[in-house]
């Protein structure tokens, strides 16, 4: 038995050694460190916060920018304007050859109209600094740098992944600590209230919602109270169970009978023993909720323009893909790459916080 | 038993009751309607327009109409097809989607469980991490980016598969393979990784060594003992993931153009053709929840130790 040392407070063991006393989260904490893939996933997670919420520290172009002799430029480390010029003059070989070879004399005109472009930015590439511009992972429809505005989209999406999460912990907690411990007819109320909205088709609800909404108004606002709504309902249910399993332990035994009222225990007892598993639980659902949100966006129901979440992003990738793959490969990869550093990142915390657990799958 | 099932049949009603007076307020309450659309109808004309489909009318007496038709099993007309009613609309999609859904979820509930059982069999061995990474794989990549993705590279790129259409086009079958595979990669990824949990974690249970120690080969173990067990989780699951793969169909019927009601849905939200998607939300929600109710009658019959009451 670890017993404390009155002298020095210093916890020892059975053999008298002295030993540092380690609390649940330290515990947890050596744990996650030790999985590597989760560890990984925090380090993928942290870097993208750090890019996308100090985006506008950092020296990225703008993502509303739109520069027509730019559009969809390939992925390349050259200047923009070479990388354009190298495109026209490819184009007029190939108009050249079509002209020759079959004698289309309708493509004349595109021929001149290309040659003069040629003129025209071969004047400017060197003067121009916009042509000086390196876009590292090419360009959309409208010229704009995808580099940027997938950064700007992450931004979005996580922040309705971040504002997602928390309204549905903090929905979660309040009903769920009350229905467990009340019990009686608020449970049951809530209860049922529960298995009303999982009963509910929900997305549809949400497809509905976004689509009635008038033109123009603030529908991220709107986005993030829909999803935030039906989102509740497991962190709900987790806690009530966690609630029920500990109220009739000896600690919360020990306060009611120092004179504690039901809040102190709810808030000083129950709920700091809850944490863990409201933790596991609200990262395991953050990617979900970008997944959601993308969703909306992806069917031209959530985020409307000139803000743009990668889902939007996606979508627009969509519509190229055949002639520009990395429309669509840009935002996508990094979508993917995040949700799966978050996944890792949820199952290792739950591994960690939450050994003993029968979830772990 | 058939006590617990009639209770619960009955309790389906006033869910279904909520979900639909829910929904037909929502929709009525919101801005604009069917025929505000790009050009203006001259006021008699509205009028008219408004008077035949009852919209005259205060919003109670349209509901009370309206429940009425659909306890009759009439979903009303559609105010923008014209010549259909929401009925042969739902009619002829219905069938497209529920095809697509089992089809996947069979698809996924087959490979998720041959998956899981392997990587549980092979604990920690390269079968299990490369199992199991691609399962992560699946629930991380939502469907509107592996969708576009495999079109991109076998139906553009390799040019193996159609990029679009729906069995009666020319490529026939194969037109399936892709919306498939997009619908049921987060549902086989994750019954896979929870197979190979809930198998796990019954194998080192107490009357798995049992039948161990009397001596049965290991595959009898295997297939006697441990599967029967571990299968409940996955039985459970089965509800949710019938739900997700409904709302799921929405956006792989929109990326590969396929007839069902999930792009009727999306495109009558669009056009706020009122009774289309009212009819679309009654159909989901029967689908729902039937299926719930399904999982919970298996769930007994598979689990002794539950018992109704």
């Amino acid at each position: 038995m670890p017993s404390i040392d009155k002298n020095n407070d210093r916890a020892t063991n059975e053999f008298n050694q002295y030993v540092k006393p380690v609390s649940l989260w330290a515990d947890a904490w050596k744990r996650l460190r030790r999985n590597k893939m989760a560890v990984l996933g925090m380090w993928i997670v942290a870097i993208y916060m750090v890019v996308t919420f100090g985006a506008a520290l950092l020296p990225f172009k703008s993502y509303t920018e739109q520069e027509m002799l730019h559009i969809n430029l390939p992925p390349s480390f050259k200047p923009a304007g070479v990388v354009a010029l190298g495109r026209l003059e490819e184009r007029k070989v190939e108009l050249e050859a079509a002209i020759t070879r079959s004698g289309r004399a309708d493509l004349k005109q595109d021929l001149t109209r290309i040659e003069n472009e040629i003129i025209q930015l071969k004047g400017e590439v060197d003067t121009d600094p916009k042509h000086k511009r390196v876009y590292i992972l090419g360009t959309d429809y409208l010229g704009r740098d995808m580099l940027a505005r997938t950064i700007y989209g992450g931004q979005i999406s996580i922040m309705i992944g971040l504002i997602g999460t928390l309204t549905a912990a903090m929905i979660g907690i309040v009903l769920g600590s009350l229905g467990g411990y009340l019990g009686g007819w608020v449970d049951n109320l809530i209860g049922r209230f529960v298995d009303l909205m999982y009963s509910l088709p929900y997305m549809l609800v949400v497809i509905i919602i976004m689509s009635m909404l008038p033109t123009g108004s603030n529908s991220i606002f709107v986005l993030y109270i829909a999803i935030a709504m039906i989102s509740w309902l497991t962190i709900s249910r987790v806690v009530r169970g966690q609630i029920i399993s500990l109220k009739n332990s000896e600690f919360v035994e020990a306060a009611r009978s120092m004179g504690a009222g039901s809040g102190r225990i709810i808030f000083r007892h129950l709920l700091p023993n809850s944490l863990g598993i409201i933790i596991i639980y609200s990262t395991l659902q953050f990617p979900s909720f970008i997944m959601n949100e993308s969703f909306l966006s992806f069917l031209g129901l959530g985020v409307s323009a000139p803000r743009a979440s990668w889902g939007t992003l996606v979508s627009e990738g969509v519509q190229g893909m055949q002639l520009y793959p990395w429309r669509l490969l840009v935002p996508a990869v990094s979508m993917t790459v995040f949700l799966f550093a978050m996944n890792f990142l949820g199952d290792g915390l739950r591994d960690a916080l939450d050994p003993q657990s029968k979830n772990r799958n | 038993m058939s006590r617990f099932i009639v209770r619960r049949f009955l309790s389906v009603i006033p869910t279904l009751f909520i979900i639909v007076t829910l929904s037909f307020f929502l929709i009525r309450l919101a801005p604009g309607g069917p025929f505000s659309g790009e050009k203006k109808l001259p006021p008699e004309i509205m009028a008219n327009i408004m008077r035949k489909y009852h919209m005259d009318e205060p919003l109670v007496k349209q509901y009370f109409r309206y429940m009425g038709d659909v306890l009759q099993f009439d979903l009303g007309p559609s105010y923008r097809y014209k010549d259909q009613t929401v009925n042969d609309l739902i009619g002829n999609a219905f069938p497209v989607s529920v095809m697509l859904g089992t089809m996947a979820l069979g698809t996924a509930l087959l490979l998720g469980t041959i998956v899981g059982i392997t990587s549980a069999l092979k604990q920690n061995k390269w079968q299990d991490y490369a199992a199991m990474s691609v399962a992560v794989l699946g629930i991380s990549v939502p469907a509107f980016v592996v969708g576009p993705i495999l079109m991109l590279i076998f139906a553009l790129k390799l040019k193996w598969l159609p990029t679009s259409g729906w069995l009666s086009s020319r490529a026939g079958a194969l037109t399936l393979i892709m919306p498939i595979i997009t619908l049921m990669m987060p549902y086989f990824a994750y019954i896979a990784r929870m197979s190979r949990g809930s198998l796990i974690e019954v194998m080192r249970s107490d009357y798995v060594r049992t039948a161990r120690a009397k001596g049965l080969k290991e595959s009898v173990v295997i297939r006697k003992h441990v599967l029967k067990g571990a299968m409940l989780p996955i039985v459970t699951y089965l509800g949710p993931a019938f739900s997700g793969i409904i709302t799921g169909s929405v956006v792989v019927e929109q990326i590969f153009v396929i007839p069902g009601i999930g792009r009727i849905f999306v495109q009558s939200a669009l056009n706020r053709d009122y009774t289309v998607i009212m009819g679309d939300v009654i159909v989901y929600s029967i689908i729902l929840i039937a299926a719930n109710f399904v999982v919970d009658i298996l769930y007994g019959l598979l689990d002794p130790r539950i018992s109704y009451k």
